[in-house]
C-alpha cells in the first residue's frame, strides 16, 4: 500500500512537469506509476530469492 | 467558477510577466507557488498537494529530517549532506521545522517504528519533486517549456 501510494504521489509530478498536453501527461504519468509498481514488485521477488 | 490556465509565458501581459528568478525562489520557498504566480493554477494546486501530502505522510510514517547541526563529525557530517539538501526542497516548511525543532528527532521511539524508513523516504522526495517542480517553473518563466 506504501509503494502504491509513492507511486501515485511522484508519477503525479512527473507527469504535471514533464509533458505538455493534458494526453501526453496522462499517459507518462500512468506509464511512470505502472514502472514503479512493476520493477517494486520484481525487485520484492528478486530480492525474496537472495539469502543475504 | 472555470479555472483557465496561461498558455505560455508569450501570451501574458507584460505588466504579468515576473523575473523567472523570483518564480524559482517563490516555488522552492512553498511547493506550487511558482505555478500559481504564472497563472497555472492546476498544475500549482496538484503539485503543492502531492508535496504536502508526501510531507504530512512522512511526517506520519515517524521520518526524521536530515540537518548538519548534529553531533555527528568528519565524513559521518558529510553524510549528512545529500539527505538536507533533500529536505531542504521542501522550503519554508522545512526551515519552519527546523526553527521549532520538530521532526529532527531520531530518538529510539522513532526509529522503532516499523514505517521510520519509509517516512524518511517520503520526506526526502518530497523535497526533491519541489526542486523539480521549481525548475519547471522556472523553464515556463523564461519561456524554455510552453
Amino acid at each position: 500500500m506504501v509503494m502504491i501510494l509513492f507511486a501515485a504521489l511522484v508519477s503525479v509530478v512527473f507527469g504535471m512537469v514533464a509533458r505538455d498536453t493534458g494526453r501526453e501527461r496522462l499517459f507518462y504519468g500512468l506509464k511512470v506509476f505502472a514502472e514503479f509498481i512493476g520493477i517494486g514488485i520484481a525487485l520484492a521477488w528478486v530480492l525474496y530469492f537472495l539469502p543475504f | 467558477m472555470a479555472i483557465k490556465e496561461t498558455k505560455s509565458v508569450a501570451e501574458m501581459p507584460q505588466g504579468v510577466r515576473m523575473n523567472p528568478w523570483l518564480i524559482g525562489v517563490a516555488a522552492w520557498a512553498f511547493p506550487g507557488a511558482g505555478h500559481f504566480l504564472l497563472g497555472r493554477w492546476v498544475r500549482g494546486l496538484i503539485i503543492s498537494g502531492v508535496v504536502c501530502c508526501m510531507f504530512v505522510v512522512g511526517m506520519l510514517f515517524g521520518g526524521h529530517l536530515f540537518g548538519l547541526g548534529g553531533q555527528e563529525t568528519g565524513s559521518s557530517r558529510l553524510l549528512q549532506l545529500p539527505p538536507t539538501i533533500a529536505n531542504l526542497g521542501t522550503g519554508l516548511i522545512y526551515l519552519i521545522c527546523w526553527a521549532s525543532n520538530s521532526g529532527f528527532s531520531d530518538a529510539a521511539e522513532y526509529a522503532k517504528l516499523a514505517t521510520f524508513e519509509y517516512g524518511n523516504t517520503f520526506l526526502l522526495v518530497a523535497g526533491l519533486l519541489n526542486y523539480l517542480a521549481m525548475l519547471d517553473a522556472f523553464d515556463i518563466a523564461v519561456g524554455r517549456k510552453p
